[in-house]
């Protein structure tokens, strides 16, 4: 009991995700400026918000609905925190059965619909345009994702268990280009364009509400890279772990870097008719036994 | 999906000024635009009229942050019409150098703002890095990384020092060096050109219907520069505008980095050139000029023409009227913004380069009936509005 206990409230639970969730934007953050040639925050910057944040004014607009604004935060949040449970990180698993895989792709998309619920709760046309993004956002990129998660799938019987994908390239390069997606990082950036539409869904949260926001962005951060890190990497051990997650986070920061924001058609494209494709190509090879 | 409207501005994260635009739009596109200004009025115009001539400088130079050598030129260069003053050789050239190395900070500044809006922070910064060269230059020439103040009546303040020439033409090549990257950057890489070609397209017919100044007009492939009329040491120079046919947003970023690169080529000219001589003409310490005369003076500014209209009232002016070319580009957004996207705004606003602190206008709005109407002179003169 007091193992798993400990599993979920600590590590590879709520704890951990809090802390590395944000040491992660702060990474992402500071190498980013770095390449910029700024020197940037520091790299506990985003949980320092986090915690200024909290103690701010709640402010709810006229038009908003104060029910939604609450309840889609806190939702988004709790669906995260459940993705943690299935995924072994470092050999420790609460829950694992088989076809929780399914359980894993239903919370992280509920994780995702709950941010554009947010923007039309607020009755701001900028939200408005950031919940319609959003929307647009996800059905482009759930297509290759999913089916790189179930090209996977296939192979380990519909549980996530550490597995290297060394043979399935296209379905590596879905998952990544999903993650951009899901995290809303460049080139993906479009739902909250701060230049365009301010800050998108997010524009009139303040206070707690926006630091559940904030918190549950960052949690999404620890989840999608373990995720990536055990089930596309292959992490047993708790170093190969350790190594994995870095390497995916360097991967973001060089597509952060390099990339400008792309129009909503434009990445609607990419992931149905570039990456969508390509992923399919590697579930069809597992379909037909060919790798 | 039924229209609805779209504040961009007058605080938008995009643009640090405040310009209001009203957009309407279907889904993602637009269908039509709305612009307000009024936000940032601060009265210049009338506040000319109560100074003596000689502290008008002080107040043309802050019309504008980015361009204010352009407008202390151009006023200086208006009473310089009235009072019939010979400016010396050296001081024109001054003039031009400082002016050219302003024009390529202030380019450099609205490119970076650009790539900015399209989402390429990277880009961004290091553009406005290798902007920092062009501003050390400033700082080693005039003492100042803005505002320079080194325009006065009848001449130039402080001279150009030989010592300097050596880490001048280091800078410059660099940045000449710099600008032909990007603009090869800009050519070849796709997603800068996904991002900005076929996109604010302005036909050449558009053009010349609407009107715009400088580089946004030079895009569009009409030859308009005001530095063809040879006004200070231009017409010893050897200088020639720049086109290219295109008119969207690529070109107009094209266009200001070729510029940065001729620019450098008449700073580089002007220091080889630089005549021996005076810096400034003598001038009576209060200027008077004879009532009723007027003039009109204009110069180049990195965003195309400026205009300053003079009347004298003895000491002090009667009326300075200031054109910046802000103004005279704001006609074509509703033209260039018409049936592209929300993500396309904030970059093809920002490639007209527009600067609201030079064009902002009065707007008066009554609040009882809420509606907008048109002041004459008189009525703000005694007061009525």
């Amino acid at each position: 009991m007091l193992e798993f206990l400990f599993q979920a409230l600590v590590f590879p639970g709520f704890l951990a995700a809090f802390i590395v969730g944000f040491l992660y934007e702060g990474i992402v953050r500071k190498i980013a400026a770095h390449a910029h040639h700024r020197i940037g925050p520091p790299v506990w910057q985003p949980f320092m918000d986090w915690v200024k944040l909290m103690f701010k004014e709640n402010i709810r607009p006229k038009e908003g609905i104060g029910f939604l604004m609450t309840l889609s935060p806190i939702v988004s949040f709790a669906s995260l925190l459940t993705v943690i449970l299935f995924i072994p990180i470092a050999g420790s698993v609460l829950f694992s059965f088989q076809g929780s895989l399914f359980v894993v792709i239903y919370f992280l998309i509920l994780y995702s619909a709950f941010f554009a619920v947010a923007g039309f709760a607020t009755g701001n046309p900028f939200g408005y345009v950031g919940g319609v993004r959003e929307i647009t956002q996800i059905v482009s990129y759930e297509f290759p994702f999913i089916v790189s998660l179930l090209t996977l799938g296939f192979l380990t019987g519909f549980e996530i268990v550490p597995f290297l994908s060394l043979h399935f390239p296209f379905a590596f390069l879905a998952f990544v280009a999903g993650v951009l997606g899901k995290l809303c990082l460049p080139p993906f950036h479009i739902p909250e364009a701060e230049q365009e539409i301010v800050s998108g869904h997010l524009t009139e949260y303040s206070g707690p509400r926006l630091a559940m926001f904030e918190l549950s962005k960052a949690i999404g951060f620890w989840v999608l890279i373990s995720l990536g890190a055990v089930y596309f990497l292959g992490a047993q051990s708790m170093i190969t772990f350790i190594v994995n997650s870095l390497v995916l986070l360097a991967l973001i920061i060089i597509i952060r870097t390099i990339f400008a924001r792309l129009r909503i058609s434009q990445a609607f494209r990419i992931y149905w008719f570039v990456i969508g494709p390509l992923a399919v190509i590697d579930l069809i090879r597992v379909i037909i036994g060919f790798y | 999906m039924h229209e609805y409207v779209l504040p961009f501005g007058p605080q938008h994260p995009a643009l640090l000024e405040p310009l209001h635009i009203k957009l309407k739009v279907d889904g993602e596109t637009i269908v039509g635009s709305d612009i307000k200004l009024g936000y940032n009025h601060k009265g210049i115009e009338k506040s000319f009229e109560n100074r003596p001539w000689s502290k008008g400088m002080y107040l043309s130079e802050r019309v504008c942050g980015i361009c204010g050598h352009f407008h202390t030129s151009c006023f200086s260069q208006g009473i310089e019409n009235l009072l019939g003053l010979e400016v010396p050789e050296r001081a024109e050239y001054v003039r031009v150098l400082i002016g050219e190395l302003e024009r390529i900070h202030s380019h450099l500044l609205a490119l970076g703002v650009v790539a900015y809006e399209m989402g390429l922070d990277t880009l961004f910064h290091y553009i406005f890095r290798d902007r920092e060269l062009v501003m050390d230059l400033q700082e080693l020439l005039t003492g100042n990384r803005v505002h320079f103040v080194m325009n006065v009546i009848g001449g130039v303040r402080q001279d150009i020092k030989t010592e300097h020439s050596k880490r001048v033409e280091e800078n410059l090549e660099r940045i000449e060096e710099r600008c032909r990257h990007y603009i090869r950057l800009f050519r070849s890489d796709s997603l800068v050109k996904s991002r900005t070609k076929h996109v604010g397209y302005l036909s050449k017919s558009k053009a010349k219907e609407l009107n715009p100044v400088g580089p946004n007009v030079r895009a569009s492939g009409i030859d308009y520069d005001v530095r063809e009329t040879g006004y200070f040491a231009y017409k010893y120079l050897n200088f020639r505008t720049l086109t290219t046919e295109g008119g969207d947003v690529l070109e107009r970023c094209i266009i200001r980095f070729r510029e940065c690169m001729e620019s450098v080529k008449l700073v580089k000219e002007c220091l080889l050139k630089l005549p021996k001589g005076e810096l400034k003409s003598s001038v009576p310490p209060v200027i008077r000029i004879r009532e009723g005369l007027e003039t009109v003076s204009r110069v180049e500014a990195p965003r195309g023409e400026l205009i300053y209209y003079l009347k004298s009232a003895g000491e002090k002016p009667y009326r300075v009227k200031i054109r910046t070319p802000t103004y005279q580009t704001f006609h074509i957004l509703g033209e260039i913004l018409r049936g592209y996207e929300i993500p396309d705004v904030p970059v093809i606003v920002a490639s007209i380069d527009p600067c609201i602190s030079c064009a902002d206008r009065m707007t008066v709005v009554d609040t009882n009936t809420n509606r907008e109407r048109i002041v004459t002179k008189e009525e703000i003169r005694e007061g009525k509005c």
